[in-house]
This record gives C-alpha cells, structure tokens and sequence, in this order.
C-alpha cells in the first residue's frame, strides 16, 4: 500500500508544503516546486486582498501553472476578526475550504497567540473550513485545536523565518506520542533538511518550509534536498528506528572473546 | 513624415531609448500617456538606485553584471544632458541588527558567487563613524560596497524630457496610443511597462512603497540598506535635506495609496537606522507597480510582421539596468531598419535579454 499524507480525507503522496515567499522570482520559486514536489503550496494574500479581489491574481496564475494545490494561509494576521476576514477572502479567491490559519502574537518573533487561534479555529470550523492551526508545541493547546474541530496541527519548531530547527525536541516528540492519530505537519523554524529529516524520523506526517528554500543561496537545489531529506526521514520512521544503546554493540561478535561487556549494558539499561 | 522610430511610452526607459536614439541619428518620436516630467511613471516613484552589488541578493548575475555595464554608462550619459542631474556614486553602506547578523553573512556569500568583480569592506564601529559620521555608534559592523550610485529619478525624468526637445524628437506627452493604433515608422517600440500587459499577458505588477523625508539636519554620504529577512529598504540622500526611503516589494498589481503596514515598515526601518528621523517631516508617501516578467528579468521581443519591438520587464531595477537595456536596443536596430521582417536573435552580450518566450512560458 501506498504510503500517503491524509488531510481531511484528502490523500497527498508528498510529505512536503512549500511556502512561496521571498524568492528572487515567481519563475524560480516555480523551479522550487518542481524541485520540492510539495503536496500544497501556501499563498498569503493578507498584503493583497485590500487592494481588490484581483489585486495578487498575476502572482497566483503562476502558482496555478505548476498545478499544485494552493493552501491559503492568514499570514500577517495579528486578530480573530482578521484571520476570519481573509479566510473567508480566501475561500472566494482560491475556491477551497483548507486554510492555514495564523494568527500572530507576537510581532517580534511572529509567535502564534493560542488564545486568538482557538477562537478563530472554533469559528471557521464552524462555517465550514478544513482548518490547518499554525501552533506551538503546547499539548493543551493542541487539544484545544483539536476540540474545536481541527483535524491537522501544525505545530512550530521555532519561530518563522530564524531556521534554527526544532528548538523544543522533547515537547515535539511528546506531542508525537500524545495524540499518535492526529496528522502532525512540522511549521516553521527549520532551517536544514536535516531538521525536516529529524521531525519525519520522530513520526511527524509532514513538513512545511518556506524561508530555508527561499533564502538559500540554490533555492531549487535546496528544495530538492529537503524532498530526499523529508523521504529519509519518513522511511526511516516507517522502518521502526534500532533502540539507542549506551554502549558500543559490535554486530558481530568476535569468536573466543567472552560477552565480557553485556552485564555492563543491560546493567545501564536497566537504569535508564 | 515617416520617423525611423515610434516609441510608446515615456516613461524611464522610452525616454532613455528616445534621447539616445536620436542622438545615434535617427529620427524620433515618443508617445506618452501622462505629462512631461513623468508624474505617472513607474520611475516617478523610484530611489533612482544603480546598485549592482546591492542588488546581487535579489538578482541573477546576468543582472548585475548588466548593473555594472550601466554603472559605467551613467556618469557620461548624465553629462551630456542639458540640464543637471543629482548623481551620487559614494557607494552603499549596508548595515543590519545584530539579531540580523546571518543576513550579513548571506549576502557576502551571494555576492562572491554573484559577481565575479565584488569588491566589498567590511567595517567596525569605527570605520563606520569615519565614513559615515550620521551612523557613528549606531552600527558596530557594516559592509561597505564602493562605487555604487544613485541618480535623482525626478530631475531625471525632466532632463530627458528637456533633452529630447533639444537633440529634435517629436514629443507627444499626454497622448495615449491604444493597442489597436499604429503609429507611422518603421518601427514601433513598445515601452509601456505595466501599461503592456494587454499585450504581453506574462507581464504582471510589483507593488512598492516609499516615503520621501525632509531631514535638513541629516547627512548621508552613502545610501544605506538596511539587511533584513523580510525587507529590503533603502535610505537615499537626495540634495536639500530630503531623503527618500524605500521601497517594499508587494505581488499585487495594486496601485492604490500606500499601506499603513507598508508605511510603517518604510519609517521603522529608517527610525531604526537614523533616530534623528524622527523629526523628519514626510513630505511624500507614494506607490506604484513596477513591472514584471516570472523571471523578474528585462526581455526585448520583435515581431518582424508588426515591425513592433516590446521592452518591458525592468521590475525592481528601472535605474540599474536601463542604460544597459537601451544600449543593446540600439545595437540591434539598425539591422532592424535595414530589413524590419529579420527575426530578432538572442543577444551575444546578455543572452537572456532576448526573446525567450519559452523560458517564461511558466508549465
């Protein structure tokens, strides 16, 4: 069987959402996507729409051409009523119920605010919008989202834009293990395939990656190598990862040598 | 009588064509929409920047190496105008927050593999203060990039318009020409920027933003660019204590006034920069789209059928590519007025400047 990404019940055989801003040229970020291979590509439109419903369309034809599914998201949205505005815009423009819903925070960091993603997430789960939160690591939230009616968390590994990776390893891998049935989508804040290959390892179900494509100095050299990282890191997780063992195991035993060292290692083991 | 060249559009670049066409020789005449001293052109709200360097994070090396070709070109071309022209070839300073500091090594990084003759200095605080008294203490790094110019876009604009009266080109300001019209010359140039795209649909608008200061009590020997993540704003000194700031880079071919977001942006990085700002008087805050090809390239394209060449694409860098852009148009014209139905080939100088229409075909 088919290993796929189910969101809402929509089945995606990328693991991968590409954001699609920053780059030098719309015609680049279209090689990205070709390099990525993304599930969904985001589009913000929170700049554009108070200038008229047709105001991003040139931009947005371009994304259309590399025949993705557009994921429009509330970026640069700072209230509830905001948010709800331009995902309502949204589902004009972009004919589609999924939403990437944002609301910041903070501005220095762009911290999402739980409280204000709640109560939006609540109201557009209620008019009919398949919401996908950008959200911290925090479980209670988490399930608050998931109260509310969200079938998808996005949860950061640190803020948008800085790269740093998952800052938070414990709380992610905790996340994992607390809700094992909920798609988690790794947002924001990974800055090396080895991040992207890291969370997939951890079983997270997919990635979003914007600013580490975009602002790469190769961008679609990049994005090809987040596509092999997000695949490493998914097949690995999928093989069921060797246990960490505190000591040196040599795969082969060598003849005539007692198993001298194996009271040592259970001995740590057990202690762990 | 049948000039040699219409061109369409009087903006920056129809101007340019215009003036240095008829300079060569031939026989001129330019239709413009809007009035004289360009109040309508995309370049009416422009930092005037020539900037290769500076723009080597946003551009392909192509580009910047078509930046240093005008670079050369500026100074002798500005000369030759009747009237003066604000130029300021001190270079650009490029400063950042110290939480920005990876923007510093990117841009280092891209530059070297962006063009082959950079030439930057990195300098501490007290470098900076000697070269750039108005930040002193503000900045304990920059990064110096010599040479560098701006040209003062506005005084530009009417000096064209001066020197076309001078040098005998037929000037039809205010004057829109439709699609369907053909005006009488061999050939026709089409220089509408924005205005284009009926014409050619892959054309779309780049929203900016920026905000012209009065600051009497600041000097800036440089230009400044502040490197950050998500913007990238230019302070510009112009003569008489203004100084011009900006500009955002918005996908929306919306025109409308600026932003709130946008102006807020523009004045927080230039109260970040120059606190002084602070009492600076707004003189100007103003918008526009700049035009755009997917690649965000300058294109030339021929129709030997129509005997219609387009040029369009300048996008962010009107000022830094221009000279360069007219320079190649008048070196294939005079074949083109030979035999108008020859097929434009790929230009040897800068070969993604001719028609590629595949390349920006987007599947």
């Amino acid at each position: 069987m088919q290993d796929t990404l189910t969101l809402y019940g929509r089945s995606f055989t990328s693991r991968i959402l590409l954001g699609t801003a920053r780059y030098e040229s719309p015609a680049l970020l279209v090689d990205a996507i070709k390099a990525a291979n993304p599930a969904m590509v985001t589009v913000a439109l929170r700049k554009q729409i108070e200038g008229g419903a047709k105001a991003g369309e040139s931009f947005w034809q371009i994304l259309r051409t590399t025949n993705r599914e557009l994921l429009p998201n509330t970026a640069g949205c700072n209230t509830v009523k905001e948010a709800l505005n331009t995902a309502l815009m949204a589902r004009e423009l972009f004919e589609t119920d999924f939403i990437k819903l944002e609301v910041i925070g903070d501005e220095e960091n762009l911290q999402p605010d739980p409280f204000g993603l709640v109560e939006a997430a609540t109201e557009l789960v209620k008019q009919g919008f398949r919401v996908l939160p950008y959200c911290t690591d925090d479980l209670v939230v988490c399930r608050r989202l998931l109260d509310a009616g969200c079938e998808v968390l996005m949860p950061w590994a640190a803020p948008i834009g800085t790269g740093q990776g998952p800052r938070n390893p414990r709380a992610l891998r905790e996340l994992r293990q607390r809700l094992p049935d909920v798609p988690l989508i790794e947002d924001a804040g990974l800055g090396l395939p080895s991040h992207a290959c890291q969370v997939m390892e951890w079983g997270f179900d997919g990635v979003l990656i914007n600013t580490a494509v975009s602002r790469a100095i190769d961008p679609v050299r990049m994005a090809r190598a987040f596509a092999d990282a997000v695949e490493a890191g998914r097949s690995a997780y999928l093989a069921g990862p060797m246990p960490v063992q505190e000591l040196a195991v040599p795969s082969t035993p060598e003849i005539g040598k007692p198993f001298w060292d194996e009271a040592a290692r259970f001995a740590v083991q057990e202690t762990t | 009588m049948r000039h040699d060249i219409a061109i369409v559009g009087g903006g920056l670049l129809g101007r340019l064509l215009a003036w240095r066409a008829s300079l060569s020789g031939l026989g001129v005449v330019l239709y413009e929409a809007k009035d004289r001293i360009g109040n309508g052109a995309t370049a009416w709200v422009a930092g005037g920047m020539v900037t290769p360097q500076a723009e080597a994070v946003d551009a392909e090396p192509e580009l910047v190496a078509m930046g240093r070709r005008s670079l050369s070109l500026w100074p002798e071309w500005l000369r030759a105008l009747p009237a003066p022209v604000h130029y300021n070839a001190d270079g650009t300073l490029l400063v950042w927050q110290r939480a920005d500091a990876g923007e510093a090594r990117r841009f280092e990084a891209l530059l070297k593999a962006r063009d082959p003759l950079a030439s930057f200095q990195r300098l501490d605080a007290q470098q900076i203060a000697a070269q750039e008294p108005a930040l002193s203490e503000r900045f304990h790094e920059a990064l110096y990039l010599p040479g560098e110019a701006n040209v003062d876009n506005r005084q530009l604009l009417s000096a064209l318009a001066d020197a076309l009266d001078e040098t005998g080109v037929e000037c039809h300001w205010n004057r829109h020409v439709d699609d369907a019209e053909q005006p009488d010359a061999s050939i026709v140039i089409d220089c509408r920027g924005k205005s284009a795209k009926s014409r050619w649909k892959e054309l779309r608008g780049v929203r900016g933003e920026i905000v012209r200061l009065h600051a009497p009590g600041v000097e800036l020997r440089h230009m400044i660019r502040l490197l950050h993540p998500r913007s990238s704003v230019y302070l510009i000194s112009r003569p008489n204590g203004n100084l011009v700031v900006g500009a955002t880079t918005i996908e929306s071919d919306d025109a409308s006034p600026i932003s709130v977001r946008g102006a807020l942006e523009l004045l927080s990085v230039a109260y970040s920069v120059l606190p002084e700002l602070a009492e600076a008087r707004i003189v100007e805050m103003n918008s526009d789209c700049r035009p755009a090809l997917p690649d965000n390239r300058p294109a030339i394209r021929y129709s030997p059928a129509a005997r219609r060449m387009e040029v369009n694409g300048l996008y962010r860098h009107g000022f830094l590519l221009s000279p360069a852009v007219v320079e190649e148009v008048l070196a294939v014209l005079p074949q083109l007025l030979k035999n108008p139905h020859h097929e434009l080939g790929a230009s040897p100088r800068w070969p993604s400047l001719g028609t590629r229409e595949e390349a920006l075909a987007c599947h």
